[in-house]
């Protein structure tokens, strides 16, 4: 996949791994102690974005609290009870001797071994309980975002509301990258479209079910601009694996700016331009699934999608402001290029914002990933989207279908697509 | 020597690596198919090294912890019905989803009943006594079971039969049946030396009346009145007007139970209307509701006079004929300290025939708008 680096430790591991299996001499021993070594060293990753214990945020601090007093604790205890089964096992082993003396129960043991546990239980469930209710607050929210799961991607809807004293007049509706401001308290109402799926930014917060029929309630705060990675975690069929999410934390400033942006109608490119060309070759192909916000038809009427009858979730990302995210199909891919990735992930959190506003610069734009996703999307991501299958699933695509366009006409797409900031 | 618990485990291993070997080979060595086999295999390697390492399992025990009984089983019906049950299950798997889920039954009933037998057969050497815990131990189910499936053809019948005859004979019918019944009740209740074969011709006349006249009644249909009504959609067709309607307001549920899922709750209050997302504490002026998916909004009238909530949808043109025609969706009427539910499924977004508004009739000038992006 194309985010190098988000899943350091899998690799990390197999070329270790490979370097010892060449050296064929080393002995059985050693080669264990060096296996453990490298799985011990390889949860110590430094560029691992979706680690538990580096929470970025309040809810995700109080799960790391949390989990630094039950992890210490059942670790303790997991390993003495281990340690405690083998030499059980070793010194009382079958030698042929013969049975010892048989007695039945022994209070002082069983009062003692009942106590111990009860203890430690009961410390574990005071920080669970009290963690449980801090995840669970919502009373104090600040801002609310609806976010709808599909396969494979998710969708953000934000209601018009006033958030730090920025209105959003006119509900904003994106894809992939959930922007929130800093320092708020940001409540997500999860629901589903098909199937179940997960929401879970791990620096964020923990993960909560995004169930058809229902609304889950999840917190999220970040104290510091920046990108923060995640994926669902409720398998949801073929692409589950490319359904990937990021949170994108702005200064309440900067914040302002994007929303300031979302607002805005899509621009008509410039007269007789490729990319005028390319929205012709749009509202032939792409508008039955993909609403672009103000795209005309011919006529002079408002282009409507129509992914109610041509997607089996009834959703296509609206791609009013492809350019603004970074990152495209469920997140899964990359819409700038390695170079200018590497400029926002590594951005200080002063320099972040700004990096983040400047979106899909043309320079920046990976054509290669966008033309190979227009040449025939599901070979880039598992999706159901064969047309000769489409008896399977009620005359519908799950996903987007490969439409065998000329190249000249994804040129002219690209050239559109640019213009969607 | 290689204990019999650990053979087992070893070859369980080995089988498991000469599959992953197979799979391999055959299908994909990168597959996940191979990683469960070999995970097989490893957890079945260590599990025989444990036991074959503890000594545990030895073959001495085992035949010694089976005690055979002395007595031959008992004749049995059971594994008759087990093969019918089985054979139902594959019939009814190439014909009727209903003749599988009877095989299901049927196997699983007599599965409970043999096992009980058998085990009963085992409990002593004295077979009354054998038979008396099976009994015991069955009775508790078959009665339940049994009694529960007579009141449902009880219930289904009788239903067939008022719902085929008019609501004024419906009525008749019940008060004489209801009579008869409570009058054969008390005489068998008084009169203590009736011959209990005329009790029992008197309860088979009466089920073989119910279930020939219940047979009938469903085979006729339902009452004139009842067909024409669905055919006329009385109960689907939302009237959204001011006035409570004839039908669609007939029946209008008191509560709604509803916790979760739901998006937002609108409510009227002193003639004033307020809309609330669930999660924000402040009134918002705007509702959003994601295109394509099932949305709940709570409609909450705290006045005094009845009210319903109507969502405007925009407008949408009749066919060929150019006629432009609302489309509306509403709640039934909704008296003080009510609740309703409104599901709204909306696909095209309010940038197509908008704007979207929420309208409470009779509270003219007021609106929440509602937005599908
Ligand atoms: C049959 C419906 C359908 C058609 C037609 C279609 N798409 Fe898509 N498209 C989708 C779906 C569904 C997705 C989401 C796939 C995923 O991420 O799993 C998608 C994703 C995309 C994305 C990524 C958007 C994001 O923010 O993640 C782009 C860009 C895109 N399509 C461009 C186009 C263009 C350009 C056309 C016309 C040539 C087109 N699509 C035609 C259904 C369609
Ligand atoms: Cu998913």
């Amino acid at each position: 996949m194309s985010h190098e680096g988000t899943l350091p430790v899998s690799k990390q591991n197999m070329t270790i791994f490979g370097g010892v299996k060449s050296q064929g001499r080393l002995n059985r021993k050693k080669t264990a102690v060096m296996a453990f070594g490298v799985l011990f060293m390889a949860g110590c990753a430094r560029d691992a974005p979706q680690d538990t214990w580096q929470p970025k945020g309040e809810n995700a601090s109080n799960i790391n609290t949390l989990q630094w007093i039950v992890f210490p604790l059942a670790g303790v205890v997991g390993v003495a009870v281990f340690a405690l089964i083998g030499f059980v096992l070793w010194r009382y082993r079958d030698k042929g001797q013969a049975i010892p003396h048989q007695s039945h129960g022994n209070p002082a043991v069983e009062i003692t071994l009942t106590i111990i546990p009860a203890l430690i239980l009961s410390v574990v469930g005071v920080f669970t309980f009290r963690g449980i209710f801090q995840l669970a607050q919502t009373n104090d929210t600040q801002m609310v975002i609806n976010v709808t799961g599909q396969q494979w991607w998710w969708e953000y809807d934000y209601p018009a509301q006033v958030v730090n004293g920025v209105e959003i007049s006119q509900p904003i509706i994106t894809a992939g990258q959930l922007v929130i401001p800093t320092d708020t308290k940001v409540l997500l109402r999860e629901t589903s479209r098909d199937v179940i799926h997960s929401y879970w930014i791990p620096a964020l917060n923990g993960k909560k079910d995004a169930v058809p029929g229902r609304i889950n309630l999840l917190r999220l705060q970040a104290y510091k601009p920046g990108i923060y990675a995640g994926q669902c975690t409720e398998f949801c069929g073929l692409s589950h694996a490319n359904m990937r999410m990021e949170a994108v934390a702005l200064e309440p400033a900067d914040f302002a700016t994007w929303v300031a942006n979302q607002q805005r109608n899509a621009q008509q490119p410039a007269q007789a331009s490729l990319a005028q060309e390319g929205e012709g070759v749009f509202l032939n192909q792409c508008i039955r699934c993909h609403q672009v916000n103000g795209l005309k038809k011919a006529d002079g009427t408002a282009a409507i999608a129509a992914p109610d009858e041509n997607v089996y979730s009834g959703a296509a990302p609206n791609l009013t402001h492809l350019m603004s995210r970074n990152t495209f199909a469920g997140a899964a891919f990359d819409l700038v290029t390695s170079d200018c990735r590497k400029n926002i992930w590594t951005a200080s959190p002063e320099q972040f914002g700004a990096a983040y506003l400047e979106g899909v610069s043309p320079k920046c734009l990976n054509q290669t990933n966008l033309r190979r996703w227009l040449r025939n999307a599901p070979e880039m991501k598992p999706m159901y989207a064969d047309p000769t299958k489409l008896a399977s699933s009620d005359g519908k695509y799950r996903g987007m279908p490969n439409l065998n366009l000329s190249e000249s006409d994804i040129d002219k797409l690209v050239a559109y697509l640019s213009t969607l900031k | 020597m290689i204990t019999t618990g650990s053979k087992y485990c070893f070859g369980i291993a080995g089988l498991g690596s000469l599959g992953a070997l197979i799979y391999m080979i055959l299908i994909n060595p990168s597959d996940v198919g191979v990683l469960a086999l070999l995970g097989i295999a490893i957890a079945m390697s260590i599990v025989g090294g444990v036991t074959q390492f503890t000594g545990d399992f030895d073959a001495d025990t085992v035949s010694d912890a089976i005690t055979v009984s002395a007595s031959a089983p008992a004749n049995s019906m059971w594994p008759l019905l087990l093969a019918l049950g089985g054979v139902l299950l594959l019939v009814g798997m190439t014909t009727n989803p209903i003749i599988f889920l009877l095989g299901i039954v049927v196997i699983v009933a007599a599965g409970i009943e043999w096992a009980l037998q058998s085990w009963a057969e085992r409990a002593s050497e004295d077979s009354a006594f054998n038979r008396f815990v099976r009994e015991r131990a069955l009775t508790s189910l078959e009665l339940p079971l049994l009694a529960g499936g007579a009141v449902a053809v009880i219930a289904i019948a009788f239903s067939r039969i008022m719902l085929a005859v008019s609501p004024e004979n419906g009525a008749i019918i019940f008060i004489v049946v209801a009579t008869a019944v409570l009058a054969v009740g008390f005489l068998i209740a008084v009169k203590t030396n009736l011959k209990k074969t005329s009790i029992t011709a008197v309860c088979v006349l009466g089920a073989v009346a119910l279930l020939v006249s219940g047979g009938i009644a469903g085979q006729s249909g339902n009452r004139e009145q009842l067909v024409s009504a669905a055919a006329e959609e009385h109960y689907s067709h939302k009237d959204c007007e001011e006035t409570a309607s004839k039908y669609f307001d007939k029946n209008s549920e008191k509560t709604v139970s509803m916790k979760s899922g739901i998006l937002a709750t609108i409510r009227v209050k002193d003639g004033k209307l307020s809309a609330q997302l669930i999660g924000l504490d402040a009134p918002v002026a705007t509702v959003t509701v994601a295109r394509s998916n099932q949305a709940t909004i709570l409609f909450r009238n705290l006045d005094d006079e009845e009210h319903r909530l109507v969502a405007n949808l925009g407008v949408k043109k009749v066919g060929e004929t150019g006629v432009v025609e609302k489309i509306v969706d509403c709640t039934q009427m909704t008296g003080k300290n009510q609740t309703q539910a409104l599901l709204l499924k909306i696909n095209k977004p309010s940038a197509s025939s908008g704007p979207y508004t929420f309208t409470v009739p009779g509270l003219e000038g007021q609106e929440i708008a509602l937005v599908v992006p």
